[in-house]
């Protein structure tokens, strides 16, 4: 070639890698996930950041922690999204939030991202279907699922020849039979939170949930089977009077069962997904290796059912990198993130296939039972209103627990202040 | 106070004795110490020894493992220096801008000073979860989010009113003749704020001072909202963020309210003199 | 205009109006620049139906949301909570506190413990103190009760629940607000304590009066504008009780301790109703401007 054009071509190779190379500079994309706190494993989170990022030079992904608690992250957001903030992208929000949050206008529907509800939301569990589709529009997709199960005693109940309970009566027959026989005063037969908190949401709806009895229509009206939550109520403060549960259980927050539980100070104990590893690795668990897990029992005549938690990921609406941010999300929620947080973090996946996966069931090989409890779990009210509901439903069963009110009270009260919330 | 003589304190004789002043110590030393010392003896058990019935009060095995703990899941350092920075700041500014108004309103012969301090003591009339949103938007539209001046000024214009007012009342108990004698000798109305009156306050400078620097330590609403960022945090939020959804770590908790406790304690023990000062015997001629 | 200085000589030599505007001024650009803004958002959001559930659209209501919340059950249940708190605790810390303040005003050979034991409750953060109260009061766990059951005021298989029963709620609720404030209150009332000349003891002791008689003659009055200043606050500061009872029972046991200023709280975070907790909020201040406009006139009265 001659000199000009060996130049020539020389010049405009040299311009396009640097054309290309700005170009690529000029894509980097900063996005900021909102977090939560120990319990929603940012170490882990970040480990799938770093990989996207891996895989996507042009993203870089910036974790914010804060939201410590449903509280505080509630307090933060409430600030930080009324005043329409674009500092951040992502959010990950409680299984209960998506309903409130998008009806506020704080997320982006991901319809255009991921496709209409009927089909995005379709390899989840069942109940995301409905928890995360506000007005027919996806708001959020799953991080990763948790529910309520009943721990108990393998040991104890081997003991004394006792099985599964699969009734709440067959429960507290148990529970006071082995109390009566084991002799220590500090034995509870079922340890269950009754404080004010939102697991107390949970704890009114459990047995009326176990009757059969259904909370709100698919429309988000009110369904309430007075004389059923009473009865259900009922049952918790018969076995308070049984002895089963402690008198002062209206004081009894989700950390004080694990820590009671694990200091073998109860027969049975309901709580989320997180405390089987305590119980399992904490150094000072008296309870090593003596731990089964089972599905909640159900009313004589009912079924068993079960408080379903979990956490979503889901896009602000004020974001500045929309497109970004849903596609990371989509990856969050792909079976291969649920399968990675199941391996390396027990944390309940939301995909059913991956709860039989083999590397799952080597790492924990308890999702096994996990898997029937949660796939069969039913999801709190969904409601706009949905901050307004649980303060009622969770400050009347407090009450009621704390015998300050009769359940028929309460439940009265409870049905009067829902009809002005959830028309 | 200066050096006593005999054992009859003025106005306090009914306490004379060595040993009723001995109960009299006892009792306020039990008051104020014994939940920081609960939280001390907390900070050194494990968190399972806290479910153990009956409770124990000293550790049974007294470690110092929670305090590694607290500064490791946390930069509390980091947390330390920005509440300290804060705290500071906004406490030198407050005493600075509420000297000024206090003595406009307590000295000048102002028309309308009893509408200017209903209205600085107004500004606090309103809980501040309502304002929020607003003071978020205000600190966006200026820039200053996630910086030391998010919440210095605001902190500021918080204990504006308690440091006026405060220093109003104790403006007033200083009579005028000293002022006017020092501007008889030639001293400007401001030099003689600064020389004579501000002086002679000194226990209500301190004291307002050490209100405004403790509230301004505490304050958690604001540093939650605009300084959310992790190197920009102060200490009751990152107190708060010890915890999980699903656990409380008191042992962990405590031990970072003992660290943060520490600082302020020696503050209070290093400003208590001034405070209590007899500085103003000497002054007043009653 | 022959009288009018020029400004630099104004300023060095300022006639009292220019010197009160001079020295007022850093003061009102602060309140201008911070709360001045949201005070009127939130006048103004008391007159609309703001709910974000709804979908955000403001919607003007004028008056209905203040006719709201003279219907509200809610409502009044927290404000007679609120002044019930407040009439307890306001006095409670006063008496407390220049009990402190008398008590560490005595001499003691070392006297920075007392002072420090003075002013270490004021340094707790609020809402750890109610932690650690809620957690002193526990059914099982908390000192209270172990102690009562050492002493054998108490049966161990049935103790006390303090926080579930609406009325010793509240009464631990108070003892935790009178802990917390009494040494704020005591801290001023220590500084004013220091300026009372001593030569006013030295004349009352001359003409007879005993110690007694010295602390309702001298003391109580030389101290009365610190009082007035620490009522003022301690009121104010009541009114807006909001930390202690939220970490101690969290309005529980139902509403039986629920403050207006967690009602507000509720209704602004939880249920995302602005407008409603805009109207609650301006229903507060009116109640302290109320309260304390009769302590401010008497602190004027005493700048003449």
């Amino acid at each position: 070639m001659t000199f000009l054009r060996r130049t020539t071509l020389g010049t405009m190779a040299a311009a396009l890698a640097f054309s290309l190379a700005g170009f690529s500079a000029q894509a980097q994309t900063k996005l900021r996930v909102f977090s939560g706190g120990q319990n929603q494993r940012p170490d882990l989170m970040r480990k799938l950041f770093d990989q996207y990022q891996a895989a996507n030079p042009g993203i870089t992904i910036d974790i914010e922690t804060g939201g410590a608690t449903s509280e505080l992250q509630r307090q933060y957001l409430s600030t930080v999204l009324n005043a329409k903030d674009s500092a951040i992208d992502i959010y990950m929000i409680d299984i209960v939030n998506p309903a409130q949050y998008f009806g506020a206008g704080w997320l982006e529907p991901l319809d255009t991202y991921v496709g209409p509800a009927a089909t995005a939301l379709k390899p989840y569990l069942p109940v995301y279907a409905s928890a995360n589709v506000v007005d027919g529009k996806v708001a959020a997709l799953p991080a990763f699922a948790d529910a309520m199960f009943m721990y108990y005693r393998k040991d104890l109940l081997a003991k004394h020849g006792i099985a599964e309970p699969k009734t709440w009566d067959e429960l507290s027959a148990a529970a006071k039979k082995i109390q009566a026989t084991e002799g220590n005063a500090n034995l509870q037969g079922l340890s269950i939170q009754g404080a004010p908190i939102e697991g107390a949401v949970c704890t009114f709806l459990l047995p009326y949930w176990g009757q059969g009895k259904e909370f709100n229509d698919a429309a988000g009206r009110l369904t309430l089977d007075k004389p059923a939550a009473v009865k259900g109520l009922g049952t918790w403060l018969g076995m308070v009077d049984a002895g089963v549960i402690k008198k002062n259980v209206a004081e009894v927050k989700t950390p004080d069962t694990v820590n009671e539980f694990k200091a073998g100070q109860a027969v049975f104990a309901i709580n989320w997904g997180f405390a089987w590893d305590r119980f399992k690795d904490d150094a000072d668990s008296q309870v090593k290796g003596k731990v089964g897990v089972m599905p909640l029992p159900a009313m004589a005549g009912g079924r068993s059912a079960t408080c379903v938690g979990g956490w979503q990921w889901a896009v602000s609406a004020f974001s500045k990198h929309k497109a970004e941010a849903a596609k990371l999300v989509k990856h969050l929620a792909s079976p291969a993130s649920s399968k990675f947080l199941a391996v390396e973090g027990s944390l309940l996946p939301t995909y059913a296939e991956v709860y039989t996966d083999a590397d799952v069931n080597r790492q924990a090989p308890w999702f096994k039972d996990a898997a029937a409890v949660v796939v069969a779990g039913k999801s709190r009210p969904l409601s706009k209103d949905y901050g307004q509901v649980s303060d009622i439903i969770r400050t009347t069963t407090s009450a009621i627990l704390a015998r300050t009110k009769t359940p028929a009270e309460g439940v009265d009260e409870t049905e009067g202040r829902l009809r002005r919330v959830m028309r | 106070m200066s050096a006593v003589t005999g054992s009859r304190v003025a106005g306090q004789g009914l306490w004379s004795g060595p040993g009723l002043r001995l109960i009299a110590a006892g009792l306020v030393v039990f008051n104020g110490f014994f939940p920081a010392l609960w939280i001390l003896f907390t900070s050194l058990k494990p968190e399972s020894e806290l479910v153990k019935k009956p409770i124990t009060w000293w550790p049974q095995a007294p470690s110092l493992a929670n305090y590694v703990q607290a500064f490791t899941d946390q930069p509390l350092g980091r947390y330390l220096l920005n509440s300290a920075i804060v705290a500071t700041l906004s406490t030198l500014l407050s005493l600075f801008v509420s000297a000024l108004a206090a003595y406009a309103i307590a000295r000048l012969n102002l028309r309308y000073r009893q509408a200017v301090l209903t209205t600085i003591v107004a500004s606090s009339m309103f809980p501040l979860v309502t304002l929020l949103v607003p003071i978020f938007e205000t600190m966006r539209a200026l820039g200053l989010l996630n910086t030391y001046t998010a919440l210095v000024l605001p902190y500021t214009v918080l204990n504006l009113p308690v440091c006026t007012l405060v220093l109003v009342s104790f403006f007033q108990s200083i009579p005028r003749d000293l002022e006017n004698a020092a501007m008889i000798d030639g001293c400007t109305r401001l030099g003689a704020l600064w020389h004579v009156v501000v002086p002679l306050a000194a226990p209500g400078v301190f004291t307002a001072g050490l209100l405004a620097f403790v509230n301004a330590w505490d304050e958690f609403l604001l540093a939650l909202s605009l300084n959310a960022g992790a190197t920009m945090r102060t200490v009751p939020v990152g107190i708060a963020l010890y915890q999980g959804e699903f656990t409380f770590p008191w042992p962990i908790i405590s031990a970072a309210l003992i660290v943060a406790l520490v600082p302020m304690a020696l503050l209070i023990a290093a400003f208590q003199e001034r405070v209590v000062g007899g500085l103003t015997q000497g002054g007043l001629k009653g | 205009m022959a009288d009018r200085l020029p400004l630099l000589d104004r300023l060095r030599d300022p006639s009292e109006r220019t010197l009160g505007l001079l020295l007022l001024a850093p003061a009102f650009v602060l309140l201008a620049l911070i709360v001045v803004y949201p005070i009127g958002r939130l006048l103004w959001n008391s007159f609309f139906d703001l709910r974000l559930s709804g979908g955000g659209g403001a919607k003007f209501v004028g008056l209905d949301n203040y006719a709201l919340v003279l219907t509200d059950q809610d409502f009044w249940n927290a404000t007679a909570n609120t002044l019930l708190i407040t009439v307890i605790t306001v006095p409670g810390a006063l008496i407390v506190g220049l009990g402190l303040a008398l008590l560490a005003n005595l001499p003691f050979k070392r006297r920075w413990p007392v002072r420090l034991a003075l002013l270490l409750p004021w340094a707790l953060p609020l809402s750890f103190a109610g932690l650690i109260f809620a957690w002193f009061f526990h059914t099982e766990y908390g000192v209270v009760n172990d102690v009562l059951i050492r002493l054998g005021l108490e049966d161990r298989r049935d103790p006390t629940m303090w926080l579930l029963k609406p009325g010793w709620a509240m009464a631990a609720i108070c003892l935790t607000i009178i802990w917390k404030t009494s040494s704020f209150m005591a801290l001023i009332l220590l500084a004013g304590l220091q300026m009372i000349p001593r030569s006013l003891y030295e004349a009352a002791e001359v003409d007879g009066a005993t110690p007694w008689q010295q602390f309702w003659q001298v003391t109580v009055p030389m101290l009365m504008p610190s009082i007035v200043v620490a009522l003022i606050f301690r009121t104010i500061t009541a009114l807006q009780t909001f930390d202690i009872p939220y970490t101690m029972t969290k309005g529980g046991p139902g509403h039986a301790t629920q403050t207006l200023a967690m009602l507000i709280h509720a209704t602004t975070i939880d249920y995302l109703d602005l407008g409603y907790g805009s109207t609650l909020a301006v229903c507060m201040f009116v109640m302290s401007l109320a309260v304390t406009a009769v302590y401010l006139r008497h602190i004027g009265r005493q700048a003449q």
